[in-house]
């Protein structure tokens, strides 16, 4: 039920107008990126920016290399792990250099090529910037753009993979931030057993336990986490009470609007089951706490989304089959195809 | 006086524009001033309207999609991926030199304050080394991968706060939500000459007061450190817009001013 994008594109790359005699002429083609028939269209253009093999090899080897990072050691696989769907399991906040820790939760990076604002307050509208949040981020990987370009610049290798994976080599900005996004964007997640069921694929069903969480999902649930990324992108304030440490404003930081207050982007719940801990600050460590906190600990205030204020009070009523039910379903979106996939596995 | 008189004189020729052809260079001159002083950073202060007396230590801002209009009303668009240019104070970078300018006689030129949305959209597309300069510059939020369009720093006094206080402007756009990207239209009493021998200067006079006390009063008192707010950015961003002036043109070759 799926279809992909195949386009081959043969980009005969190498010094063409060497007369050395012997000339190395690597091939590189272009990747089929898939665009799953039950997800809403991709947001990423491909066509500015299309994965080809030797970028997304680029792409995949920045992202795990600690040289992106001030003391050589923080990778963006180092919060981003494959096996919890890239996110930092067991930490309330991403770890960066120096033992600093960051005031929020490492989001999972599976499917951005489908949203289009990035980040928990949206700070930055197209996937290739995104890079540069954490990588200048003094308590993540606390270096500069510049600094980064010049040690990838003096390194023998890069310099041929730069040059190998774009028309107009060079180690450049523009290609760092193409080749890291190359390798997001083939990062869909897409084939955990509710996709298959949705897609009615090799006749996976759900239990009836699944088919009423799910029924529960949309009767309460779906309105936010909407379509099958399961997040309308949207940013809303979903009654956390504020940590009195920190007080995140969220959106509020990027819009300087004092109606953003507290609102932060509605996550996917893809995989959801491996990226414990749960929301922005990470502050709960199951999704029954989450769903307890659902039913019983929205907290009021003026930028409260209005989903969660209604005639019958604060929050999202449930009782506790109903939350069994979902938490079965959730487990549904567990993809063990994308966690294990060694296209994106570091070693 | 001089300068501006030899300039006059020569856009006077009523036959010029049949001999101007091939191509040649604009230089653009940025010449930050406070309220018709010299800008001198760490030294002189300026008291405004406002009864603020500021000290500045830096002043720099973006200036992109440079456009020249000729006689007859075409524009001319620079290449909009090398129409970028970080102007410093501090680094006493202040000249934009703008290449390959088909030959005419040029009565007006727009450009824009920051990086408009559909630069930003592009993603890494056409970044070419201008996150670099940006860096260098002071002109990157890291935190939200965008651009502050200005950065204006200093330390100020006033009736209400006496002890010396830091002041820090910081304008650029605010994510998805708020666009502060602006553009200025100024005409060129002077016409610019340009062909293969002749390549103009124009000497703008940026009035840098104009940021807090220009036609929307910011008061440093109140708040000394704006950098993401809606209310006080767009003002801070229409004032910006309205700073720059054509001061003279000087048509010649272009090596001296």
């Amino acid at each position: 039920m799926k279809y992909l994008l195949w386009i081959p594109l043969l980009l005969v790359l190498g010094s063409c107008h060497d007369d050395s005699g012997y000339i190395e002429v690597e091939e590189d083609e272009r990747l089929a990126v898939t665009i799953p028939s039950n997800f809403p269209p991709m947001v990423y253009d491909i066509e500015e920016n299309p994965p080809t093999k030797l970028g997304f090899a680029l792409g995949k080897k920045l992202f795990y290399d600690g040289k992106l990072s001030a003391n050589g050691f923080i990778s963006c696989g180092f919060c981003h792990e494959q096996r919890y769907s890239f996110t930092h399991h067991g930490h309330q906040f991403s770890h960066g250099i120096d033992d600093l820790e960051g005031t929020r939760n490492t989001p999972s990076i599976a499917n951005m090529a489908f949203f289009s604002e990035f980040a928990w307050d949206g700070a930055t509208s197209h996937l290739d910037l995104f890079p540069i949040i954490p990588i200048t981020n003094e308590v993540e990987m606390g270096e500069t753009m510049t600094g980064v370009l010049e040690k990838l610049q003096a390194d023998s290798d890069y310099q041929k993979a730069f040059n190998a994976a774009f028309e107009d080599g060079g180690v450049t900005h523009e290609n760092f931030l193409k080749a890291i996004a190359q390798f997001m964007v083939m990062m869909v997640s897409y084939n955990s057993k509710y996709d298959k069921y949705v897609r009615n694929e090799d006749g996976v069903t759900l239990t009836e336990q699944e088919l009423e969480g799910l029924s529960i999902f949309n009767e309460k649930c779906a309105s936010c986490h909407n379509t099958d990324l399961f997040s309308d992108g949207s940013f809303r304030n979903n009654g956390l009470p504020p940590n009195p440490n920190i007080n995140d404003l969220g959106r509020a930081l990027v819009s300087g609007s004092a109606e953003d207050n507290y609102k932060f982007k509605v996550p996917s719940l893809r995989n959801v089951a491996l990226t414990a801990p749960y929301m922005h600050d990470g502050r709960f460590g199951s999704l029954e706490s989450v769903l307890n906190f659902y039913q019983n600990g929205v907290q009021d205030s003026p930028t409260l989304d209005p989903l969660l204020k209604t005639e019958e009070g604060l929050g999202i009523s449930l009782n506790d089959t109903e939350k069994l039910a979902l938490i079965a379903f959730l487990n549904t979106l567990t993809d063990e195809e994308f966690i294990n996939d060694e296209r994106f596995a570091e070693y | 006086m001089l300068l501006v008189a030899l300039a006059a004189s020569c856009s006077s020729d009523d036959d010029a524009s049949s001999d101007l052809t091939g191509t040649g260079t604009v230089i653009i001159e940025f010449d930050n001033s406070m309220a018709g002083d010299d800008l001198l950073l760490s030294a002189s202060s300026y008291t405004n309207s406002q009864n603020e007396t500021l000290t500045v230590t830096r002043l720099n801002y973006i200036v992109s999609n440079f456009r020249l209009t000729d006689e007859d009303g075409n524009i001319f668009t620079y290449p909009k991926d090398d129409s970028y240019f970080i102007t410093s104070e501090e680094t006493g970078s202040t000249e934009v030199v703008l290449t390959d300018i088909p030959a005419g006689k040029y009565t007006s030129l727009t450009f824009g304050i920051g990086v408009d949305q559909e630069k930003y959209l592009q993603g890494a597309e056409g970044q070419g080394d201008f996150l670099s300069k940006a860096e260098e510059n002071n002109m990157m939020w890291s935190w939200q991968a965008g651009y502050k369009f200005l950065n204006f720093e200093g330390t100020f006094t006033s009736p209400t706060v006496t002890e010396a206080t830091n002041f820090q402007i910081h304008m650029g756009s605010h994510g998805s939500s708020l666009d502060n990207y602006k553009e200025t239209t100024l005409a060129l009493e002077t016409e610019a000459l340009v062909s293969d021998d002749l390549s103009p200067i124009i000497h703008l006079v940026v009035d840098a007061s104009d940021i807090l006390d220009g036609t929307n009063k910011i008061s440093l008192s109140e708040q000394a450190v704006i950098m993401v707010s809606e209310e006080k950015s767009p003002k801070i961003a229409a004032n910006v817009s309205t700073m720059f002036s054509v001061d003279h043109v000087h048509n010649g070759d272009g090596s001296a001013h």
